[in-house]
């Protein structure tokens, strides 16, 4: 297949994928998966490097943009309550997985790290919309899962980026310029963005695009993942795309209208239903590990917080989906986990992001109407 | 006969069918109309905040236009009409409205605007018609 037709048929994927998500209302993320699962394990799609290039940076402007949309204000004013159970929600979870994958699973160690972080994560953007959904945003549940869930994803990039370094020189320039970006941008961008903004050949999004290339590029060669600094980037320029709005809308129809569909589409295109077959008893495992590990390191702290809704509380910090597929595919991509291990790993993502959601929301969602203490 | 009547809408053709039975049997029974337009769900199980926001920010502006519409066409035939605007389970907010807000009749639309909002909404209008507390006009 040529490099050319890939492209047709990837195009043609994401065009299918966006028409079924606007149809039947499912998060275009997930129907991009299901889709690259289909055509390339039903209609021969394979991938090509260039492919492999855009998906790579696709999953950089996404974490740009979780950073971007994380609310600064309410992750201080749930600071300690998120720290604590966004921590725990992370790091437990991780433990308990990379244990399982290593000793159980007989992975390697490496391999069990990425599976650890693939499945620690909490996915701010399912939360975020059952809590718009049912109005819980607004109360004090809902500040807490929010500010929580970035608490978490911050956990995920954190290890995701320190656990594969190499310690070379280059880590040193890695985390140099990573460490002046963050506290640059947010100080030249009031100013860039006054005097270049509000065009159509969009000198903003070119920056955010040059910094995440770099970041990227630096990341390579030190062995790392450019992730965090990412996130942290977004992070840093969350007030600044609160404030223009319009500004963090076009930087989102440049992701999701080509480089985030790449990304998806390629995860799901590396998913062998083959090696699922083979591994249906470990796929359930470890869908198991994850869930037991949320509900018993988050549940017994939801209690003090959230009383009786502290059911619903863990199950949406039980679910995952972009950081999850982001750690699996880098996982892939540097060769640490093999095709089998990545295909069980996003399988239990997609999962992750779909039962928890459907049993919070089917049987323990609080009602909104209720003016609890400590609500606002 | 009817002295309160409540009519949902979607946007869709089978709505504004709805609404028209609605404003003519207003007029006819000098009966209080209400309209509701849930906004249903949000795309489930996304993978970024924008996804949510954006999809929310166009439901919000559909579902304000509907409503001006609306309005504008029960003052044309001499009815005014009072809208209320939710989020959430379309068939559960209906069901409650019309039960909180002591309606005497509710008008449905029996069929949405896309595939799969006409198989959505057919099951709406079946979980409506199952829990209704006054009598349903069901519009093809």
């Amino acid at each position: 297949m040529t490099e050319l037709w890939i492209a047709v048929g990837i195009a043609l994927v994401a065009l299918l994928a966006s028409m079924i998500s606007v149809e039947f209302g499912v998060s275009i993320a997930i129907v991009e998966i299901v889709l690259g699962v289909v055509a390339a394990n039903f209609f021969g799609l394979h991938t090509a490097p260039w492919v492999d290039f855009i998906a790579a940076f696709g999953s950089i402007v996404l974490t740009f943009l979780a950073g971007a949309e994380v609310d600064v204000d309410l992750l201080k004013s749930e600071f300690k309550g998120s720290l604590l159970v966004g921590g725990v929600s992370f790091l437990v979870p991780f433990a308990a997985a990379v244990l399982f994958a290593y000793y159980v699973a007989g992975w390697s160690w490496r391999a069990s790290e990425i599976c650890g972080i693939a499945l620690s994560t909490t996915s701010l953007a399912v939360v975020y919309a059952v809590l718009v959904e049912t109005g819980l945003n607004q109360r004090r549940i809902g500040k807490l899962l929010m500010s929580a869930t970035f608490v978490t994803d911050f956990g995920t990039a954190l290890a995701l980026s320190l656990l594969f370094v190499k310690p070379t020189t280059w880590v040193i320039l890695f985390v140099a310029v990573s460490a002046l970006l963050i506290w640059l941008l947010p100080k030249i961008s009031p100013w860039f963005f006054g005097r270049y903004g509000d065009r159509v050949i969009e000198p903003e999004i070119k920056l955010v695009f040059f910094l995440l290339f770099l970041l990227m590029a630096l990341g390579k060669l030190s062995a790392s993942h450019a992730v965090l600094p990412a996130f942290l980037l977004g992070l840093a320029a969350s007030r600044l795309y609160a404030a223009h709005d319009l500004e963090r809308q076009r930087l989102r129809v440049v992701a999701f209208a080509f480089l985030t569909p790449v990304f998806f589409i390629r995860s799901g295109m590396n998913v062998s239903l083959a090696a699922l077959g083979a591994n249906l008893g470990l796929l359930a495992a470890l869908f198991g590990v994850k869930l037991v590990a949320k509900m018993g390191s988050v549940l017994p702290l939801a209690r003090g917080f959230v009383g009786k809704d502290s059911i619903f509380f863990t199950l949406l910090m039980s679910t995952g989906l972009t950081f999850g597929t982001i750690s699996s595919l880098y996982g892939y991509q540097a060769g640490i986990i093999d095709k089998a291990q990545f295909s069980l790993l996003v399988t239990v993502v997609v999962a992750s992001a779909v039962i928890p959601t459907v049993i919070a929301q089917r049987w323990f969602t609080p009602k909104a109407q209720a003016d609890e203490e400590g609500d606002d | 006969m009817y002295t309160k009547i409540l009519v949902a809408l979607d946007g869709s053709k089978g709505a504004q069918k709805a609404l028209a039975a609605a404003v003519e049997l207003g007029r006819t029974f000098g009966a209080e109309l209400h309209s509701l337009a849930v906004e249903g769900k949000l795309p489930a199980y996304a993978a970024s905040i924008g996804e949510v926001d954006e999809a929310k920010a166009e439901k919000d502006a559909f579902f304000e236009r509907i409503d001006r519409e609306a309005v504008a066409y029960a003052a044309e035939h001499g009815v005014e009409l009072h809208p209320v605007k939710m989020v959430g389970d379309p068939a559960d907010r209906v069901v409650h409205y019309a039960e909180e807000g002591g309606f005497d009749l509710q008008v449905l639309a029996a069929r949405g605007h896309s595939l799969a909002h006409r198989f959505h909404l057919t099951g709406t209008a079946d979980k409506i018609l199952d829990h209704s507390p006054c009598s349903t006009l069901l519009v093809r």
